[in-house]
């Protein structure tokens, strides 16, 4: 036996320090990966995105069908049982439903009486009279007893059980659609509006920047005391004037107002990068060679400044989404029966005290969908700035 | 040295020139005119209301009388409500929202700040995380959907408060609450990060090297340079909170000058409506114009920036 062996060749480079060579790019993704929020906020945009966009496809409800008779349906529903299989559960509006034992709505019991005197409503369901005393509501309203369902001298006191609501899985709203596919179309919507926002927003602030920067001087003087003035204006009052001038509300002049006025930031940004590189030696090499001025700008200046660019774009796309949604709820955004998360609340304003589910839900979705996204860039931040890469 | 100041001042009035001449062009280029209704208005009629609100005048006549005007603060009369003079309606409609925006604003400085500071001094404790975590949140979630949240669990499901008036103390909460959740977020993490900025400075360890005392060191020499971002950012919060409470009055139906500037848009009632955008519009740029001035005077290398460059 020898003493020492030869060692194996995988194994000997196994031990050498080699280091695949990252590039920006790479080395950013690397970074964003190691970010646990920005994580949740890219599982998050991919879920709103994945929900908007194939969502509608697989939902058996489209946003603007009504179904008047199944209106005012919660999430989950209390039920009382009056038969083996049957129960029946009475909305805010008094109108009855029957449900299946997993919480199907089968349909509406048809009111026959009404004893205001008693506070009895009849209902009929199978040629019988179902009865409900709801004088608790009105006399005991802090009381254990919240309505009694009679049926077949047969008296239910209480809830058998909350069940799910599975024909509308979110509920449904004052005429009867159904909530998620409203709210799977309003994710459309606002991903949409975002999205076009923020790339007018881009092209416009980029190409406004780059020119500024680029050519300085009067002009730049010129450009940037005209973003000054815009800057000093408050801009969700230009964004609502601009709404009340074009006089329509739909999707694209929501587009058209948000790109018109949001893309100061940009240009500053785009500007400062500009000025910062366009004195390096790289774009005087590409002068001496004969390269056109636009073509430096977008071949070498801007390639240089994407990343500060596209923090940019990331953190735009939340304030469209909130504006969009803003504007759908004074009432000048997308209007029903389009269906906006905006708009929903809009709608479910006045309901607020016996659906809450339908303000929460639009509300909810606003929130996170808003939150992922400036989780995502906060993480892009960090990541793409120079400044803040340790190994 | 005065310079700067003229010049700010004079800045300031030629944007709010810009504006308001904007805001006119605008207002005249609304399509349909300020009186097309459903039902059309007979042709005497409307001869007879665009003689009475001038609108037969060349439109350079009207641009002076406007501009005349809005000096004057005088916006005119509404298109809708016969009589009722936007300037008055401003006057009466203002102080709720002022009141909301004011008390938004003390409670951006009582809590935000202190959570700021101690967030930086125990910086990565379970406060210091807690605090962020919160503030995150805070600074991503639109103020209406606090709002909203707010009122139907408080208001709805709970019945611990009335939603709408200001009738109690406890009313204040919800609108006061809602309104300032993101400036609070904000101003709590701004003042985290300039604070731990402060702390790093060789001039903190210089002072403690001296011997002067932790507590001396913190509210002497941290805290006032700690603050300066933060007051430069509380003059247009507060301009921000008064004139950017509509949803939050539309919520909690307060009838402050948001909810009736919304109502105004709804309506289409231009005059109504410009008139508000320009108070709106001078809050704001008089608010920034102050803490400019103050800035520069709390700081004199604003000031005297350009000299540094010479």
């Amino acid at each position: 036996m020898r003493d020492f062996n030869f060692v194996d060749k995988s194994k000997k480079l196994d031990k050498e320090q080699i280091r695949e060579s990252l590039t920006y790019w790479k080395d950013a993704w690397r970074r964003l990966k190691a970010n646990k929020l920005s994580m949740i906020g890219l599982v998050g945009v991919i879920f709103i995105m994945l929900f908007g966009i194939v969502g509608p496809f697989i939902t058996p409800y489209t946003y603007y069908e009504q179904q008047d008779e199944l209106r005012l349906s919660p999430p989950t529903m209390k039920v009382y049982q009056i038969t083996d299989e049957y129960y029946v559960f009475l909305n805010n509006d008094y109108k009855l439903l029957l449900i299946s034992e997993d919480g199907h709505i089968i349909r509406r019991l048809d009111l026959q009486i009404q004893d205001f005197v008693n506070k009895i409503y009849y209902y009929e369901y199978e040629g019988d009279l179902v009865a409900i005393d709801y004088h608790y509501r009105v006399y005991e309203p802090d009381g254990d007893i919240d309505y009694t369902v009679t049926y077949l001298d047969n008296t239910v006191e209480q809830p058998t059980k909350t069940v799910w609501n599975k024909t509308f899985l979110l509920g449904s709203d004052h005429v009867g659609r159904d909530v998620l596919a409203r709210l799977m179309y309003g994710a459309r919507i606002s991903l949409t509006v975002a999205f076009i926002a923020a790339l007018v927003n881009l092209f416009i602030g980029v190409t406004y920047g780059s020119v500024s920067g680029f050519r300085g001087g009067a002009v730049d003087e010129v450009m940037m005391r005209i973003v000054d003035i815009i800057n000093s204006i408050p801009l969700m009052i230009y964004v609502i004037l601009l709404m009340v001038l074009l006089n329509k509300s739909n999707i694209w002049t929501i587009i058209l107002t948000l790109g018109s006025v949001y893309w100061v930031g940009m240009a500053r940004l785009v500007r400062g990068q500009i000025i910062s590189l366009k004195n390096q030696e790289f774009v005087l090499a590409a002068r001496v060679i004969g390269v056109s001025q636009g073509k430096i700008i977008s071949r070498h200046l801007i390639p240089n400044a994407l990343g500060p660019i596209l923090v940019s774009l990331t953190m735009m796309i939340p304030t469209a989404i909130f504006t969009e949604a803003f504007l759908s709820f004074i009432g000048i955004g997308i209007s029903a029966p389009q269906a906006s998360w905006g708009t929903m609340a809009n709608e479910a304003i006045s309901m607020l005290q016996t659906q809450p589910y339908l303000l929460v839900l639009p509300s909810l979705a606003i929130g996170l969908t808003v939150l992922s996204f400036n989780f995502l860039g906060d993480g892009l931040r960090a990541a793409l700035d120079p400044r803040l890469r340790q190994g | 040295m005065n310079n700067y100041y003229i010049k700010r001042i004079l800045s300031a009035i030629f944007t709010l020139f810009i504006i308001g001449t904007l805001t006119f062009f605008m207002m005249k280029l609304m399509p349909g005119g300020p009186f097309a209704r459903e039902r059309p208005l007979a042709p005497e009629i409307l001869a007879q209301l665009e003689e009475k609100y001038h609108l037969n005048d060349p439109i350079w006549k009207q641009y002076i009388d406007y501009m005349i005007g809005m000096i004057k603060f005088d916006f005119g009369y509404s298109y809708r409500e016969l009589g009722v003079s936007v300037t008055e309606q401003i006057i009466l409609k203002f102080p709720v929202s002022l009141r909301l925006g004011a008390l938004a604003t003390l409670f951006v400085i009582v809590i935000g700040i202190p959570i700021g500071i101690v967030s930086a001094l125990k910086q990565n404790t379970w406060v210091d995380q807690l605090a962020m975590f919160i503030a995150t949140i805070g600074v991503t979630i639109p103020g209406f959907v606090v709002a909203t949240l707010y009122v139907s669990i408080f208001a709805g499901s709970l019945q611990w408060v009335d939603a709408t008036d200001l009738d109690h103390w406890s009313s204040y909460i919800g609108p006061v609450l809602a309104l300032s959740f993101y400036s609070l977020s904000f101003v709590s993490r701004l003042t985290r990060s300039s604070m731990l900025e402060i702390l790093r400075q060789d001039y903190m360890r210089t002072a403690r090297a001296n011997g002067l005392s932790k507590v001396r060191v913190l509210y002497k020499h941290a805290l006032k340079n700690a603050l300066i971002p933060v007051v430069t950012y509380l003059g247009p919060m507060f301009a921000a909170v008064i004139t950017g409470s509509f949803v939050i009055e539309k919520v909690f139906s307060l009838g402050g000058i948001g909810r009736y500037y919304v109502d105004s848009v709804g309506n289409r009632d231009y005059t109504m409506i410009m008139g508000v955008t320009m108070f709106y519009a001078a809050i704001y740029i008089v608010m920034v114009l102050l803490v400019d001035i103050a800035y520069s005077w709390i700081d004199p290398r604003i000031r005297l920036g350009k000299k540094q460059g010479d």
